[in-house]
């Protein structure tokens, strides 16, 4: 049976073992009622689909003499795969002996990639011997994930750190007394999780809050304090508390409070502090981080910018004095992203 | 892995917290609740009854744009792709897609505090589901059987008329949605000038129960049928802060300096013939006439480049092929098709008749153009109007052999679009309507059936036009073309007629233009 990914339930492990007669039980009902699927959904990358498509060109009966290639993409899209699937295609169509040409005469071979609202089409077609030749090869969005994404660290400004499907609310550094990392608060059909990543950025567990209880907003805020190894969650009008050796005991209580105060950063040369700014209208539009010095006296002196994939949804201080980190939804994936930005010296 | 420090006094740190916390503003920028947002539609009614839905008409979609305020679907689809639960919490099918189970979510309720039960979800999908799909409702949801394979359910679900609505004892309707109809009233004469017709009005009222969370705006108050021209002037002069715009005045809005948004193309503008005429039935009449019809000029000139030429059914944002299809304009082969024809055939004696089915000036300048395309090619067409044609509108007098339609995409599965758009052809030709290819290259295939013998002629696709108020925040429209109202915020500090999302791009990719 397949089941929506994005529903997926973290198992309860204290419960485990006392439903396992029942799960096994229902677990052979389904597979007498439902066949498992023909084929599960996995990552496809552009290089795969490429593949395939040229196999199926190569494979078209009678083509032979050179060909001449035309790409077709929308230029919106092309921004995100870049021209590297034009140059596989070529790669990979000469690798099984189809002859490409520029010559004007050549049997002109027509390639699209496009985009459609649930699939990404690729698609080729040609006339061969008076016939018209389409081949196409389709696979989920949700299941394409670029080959290479670069995530790499810099010196300054940006590195993005972790991506999600899942809304992110808000992320905190957590120090090396409890073995550093970061803690992401996520916010998923009215529920909220903690996630804690190890230095790395690798998932390392997952902690379902259900003691807040419900949380239904269309702008669902919330805010992370770590203190060593004490965690707050501050919510509109509670905040939540628990400990790092213990987060299954959560307590919440009803608290005035103010948000987080604009983040200042402190690079080691400039003692002045620098403040960390989003400058957007709303959520539909990328995002820049200002940058801008903190003393009043500097005001105007400078503004070092960063643009973000997305509106900028929060921004908290990072594990030192002269970094950040920075929650923002990539417009272009859907994806939720946390970066972490350093203010370095020099150039 | 757990946590390994030891634990600290929680109290302390947030009393430090909040002894240090300054009371400012968070660096990033919150939604602001309240407001009542006024939006102005040409349509002049609207119904909110989905079993009354006509597939592919103009006021369809206006129906649906109206309608995502009060009612929710099973399931909604991302900008990404992505399936979102809405009020199907979970989901799964079967290895063969013919049977479907939906969990729905639980403690959702409808505007009259009612809990929405599998039973309302059966009986608010099953007169709207294709045949061949049953839906029977279980203990915490529903399953959809389907006789022939179904892996597009979820794509059908999340578009068009699938709408969870309960039919109330007096025949009004209640949803779920982040909205609520609180007043209708239909044109009515002016206070002032009795004579002239109040346009209809209907009311919604924020829904505070809402499952997905309270819409940011109080109220949307809509206005039907008031002319463009006064609605663009109500937008310019902060009276209203989201109109539809039609395309042969989007370069009016623009020039203006109006916030205008397009969406990819969701209007197919095309030609069918109908034997009703004899001359139709020859295909090489058909042929000479393809061969004439300039749609480059017809975007590019006619429609000041607010259109796309298409020669495909299904627009390339849902095929994702249908570049593959070209259009050629060749008047010399045209013409040469023309001379061989019998001299009667679209002759002056007996002009071809081209009715305009659709409504609207621009569609009366389309049949204009596409009877001067037909003379270049020493075609005679003769442009009937459709009061002049029939008295009654739903039957057509003998002798019409050309129409003039507008289809507007309706679903988010381009094979169920395909199947709709064909039985809609054929159904006023009575022939069977298309088969139900699943494989995209079966699916291909099948539009170039319906092409192939040029009984249809595609033409332009015409993107949905959309004039916004800068003080209106995060305007979104889901993949169907529904508007995301409930998202939107008003932020009141904006001047109306400054244009906070100005950009220098000028074309009908999907977007916010000057």
């Amino acid at each position: 049976m397949l089941s929506s990914s994005q529903n997926a339930v973290q198992p309860n492990v204290d419960r485990l073992l006392s439903r396992c007669f029942s799960v096994l039980l229902l677990l052979v009902l389904a597979i007498c009622f439902f066949p498992a699927p023909s084929s599960a959904q996995e990552n496809v990358t552009l290089d795969d689909a490429v593949r395939q498509l040229a196999e199926r060109v190569a494979a078209i009966p009678n083509l032979r003499g050179p060909v001449r290639l035309q790409f077709l993409q929308d230029p919106d899209f092309a921004a995100d795969t870049g021209k590297d699937w034009e140059d596989s295609f070529r790669k990979e169509i000469e690798k099984r002996r189809v002859t490409i040409s520029g010559d004007s005469s050549a049997n002109l071979l027509r390639v699209g990639l496009a985009e459609t609202p649930t699939q990404l089409v690729l698609s080729a077609g040609l006339r061969v011997s008076d016939k018209e030749e389409v081949r196409l090869v389709t696979f989920p969005r949700s299941a394409f994930h670029a080959a290479n994404t670069p995530v790499s660290p810099v010196r300054i400004e940006k590195q993005l750190v972790y991506r999600s499907v899942e809304r992110i609310l808000d992320a905190a550094s957590l120090g090396s007394a409890s073995g550093g990392g970061l803690l992401l608060l996520t916010y998923r059909n009215a529920d909220l999780s903690l996630l804690r990543l190890d230095a790395n950025s690798e998932l390392k567990e997952v902690i379902p809050l259900t003691a807040p209880g419900p949380y239904l907003s269309r702008d669902p805020h919330a805010e992370l304090l770590v203190h060593l190894a004490d965690v707050s969650i501050f919510l509109p009008g509670r905040i939540c508390q628990l400990n790092a050796s213990a987060p299954a005991d959560i307590k919440c209580r009803a608290a005035k409070f103010s948000w987080r105060s604009p983040t200042v950063a402190t690079p080691a040369c400039d003692v002045g502090g620098w403040r960390l700014e989003a400058e957007g209208t709303d959520w539909t539009t990328t995002d820049l981080l200002q940058v801008v010095p903190e003393d009043t006296a500097r005001k105007g002196s400078a503004a070092l910018l960063s643009d973000f994939p997305g509106p900028i949804l929060g921004i908290n201080g990072g594990e030192g004095p002269a970094s950040a980190l920075v929650v923002t939804r990539n417009l272009r994936t859907g994806n939720h992203e946390v970066y972490r930005i350093t203010l370095a010296c020099g150039n | 892995m757990r946590f390994i420090e030891s634990r600290w006094p929680a109290a302390i740190s947030v009393a430090l917290l909040v002894f240090l916390m300054p009371a400012a503003a968070h660096a990033t920028k919150h939604p602001k609740y309240g407001g009542t947002l006024r939006v102005e539609i040409s349509v002049a009614g609207v119904s909110l009854d989905p079993r009354t839905w006509k597939a592919g008409s103009v006021a369809t979609a206006e129906n649906e744009k109206l309608a995502a305020l009060v009612y929710d679907r099973l399931v909604t689809l991302d900008d990404y792709g992505r399936f979102l639960p809405a009020l199907a919490a979970e989901w799964s099918h079967d290895g063969s897609f013919r049977n479907w189970q939906f969990r729905l979510r639980p403690g959702v309720k409808f505007t009259d505090g009612s809990f929405l039960t599998p039973k309302d979800v059966s009986a608010a999908l099953q007169p709207l589901l294709p045949a061949g799909l049953q839906i029977t409702p279980s203990e915490a949801g529903v399953v959809i059987h389907a006789t022939r394979p179904a892996p597009d359910l979820l794509e059908q679900l999340a578009s068009g008329r699938y709408f969870i609505y309960r039919v109330q004892p007096d025949n009004s309707f209640v949803g779920t949605g982040p909205f609520l109809l609180a007043e209708s009233s239909p044109p009515a004469p002016s206070d002032t000038n009795p004579s002239v017709l109040r346009p209809a009005h209907m009311r919604f009222r924020a829904n505070e129960d809402a499952w997905a969370g309270r819409p940011f705006v109080d109220a949307v108050d809509v206005l039907l049928g008031n002319p463009p021209l006064r609605q663009i002037l109500n937008l310019q002069v902060g009276r209203a802060e989201i109109i539809d715009i039609p395309p042969d005045l989007v370069r009016k809005a623009r020039q203006e300096n109006l916030r205008v948004w397009n969406s990819s193309p969701h209007t197919l503008l095309a030609l069918r013939f109908d034997d009703a005429q004899p001359a139709a039935a020859d295909a090489h009449l058909r042929e000479a006439l393809d061969l004439a019809l300039d749609r480059d000029t017809m975007a590019n000139v006619l429609l000041q480049r607010q259109a796309l030429p298409s020669a495909a059914l299904l627009p390339q944002w849902l095929s994702g092929y249908a570049f593959l299809f070209g259009a050629t304009l060749n008047l010399d082969r045209a013409k040469e098709l023309r001379s061989a024809l019998p001299g009667h055939f679209s002759g002056g004696a007996e002009p071809l008749r081209l009715r305009v089915d659709a409504v609207g000036d621009l569609m009366k300048l389309l049949g204009e153009r596409v009877a001067v395309n037909a003379r270049q090619a020493d075609l005679s067409l003769q442009l009937v109007s459709r009061s002049a044609s029939s008295v009654n509108a739903s039957a057509d007098p003998p002798g019409i052999g050309l129409h003039l339609f507008a289809w507007h995409y309706d679903s988010l599965s381009p094979r169920a679009e395909l199947q709709s758009l064909a039985q809609h052809l054929h159904s006023e030709k009575g022939e069977e309507a298309a088969a139900e290819p699943y494989d995209p290259e079966k699916l291909l295939a099948e539009e170039r059936r319906l092409l192939d013998d040029r009984r249809i002629l595609p033409l332009l696709l015409l993107p949905d036009y959309v004039g916004i108020a800068a003080t209106v925040r995060n305007w979104s429209v889901a993949p169907s073309g529904e508007w995301r109202l409930a998202d939107l915020w008003l932020d009141a500090s904006e001047s109306a007629t400054s244009n906070p999302d100005a950009s220098s791009g000028r074309s009908v990719a999907p977007g916010v233009h000057p």
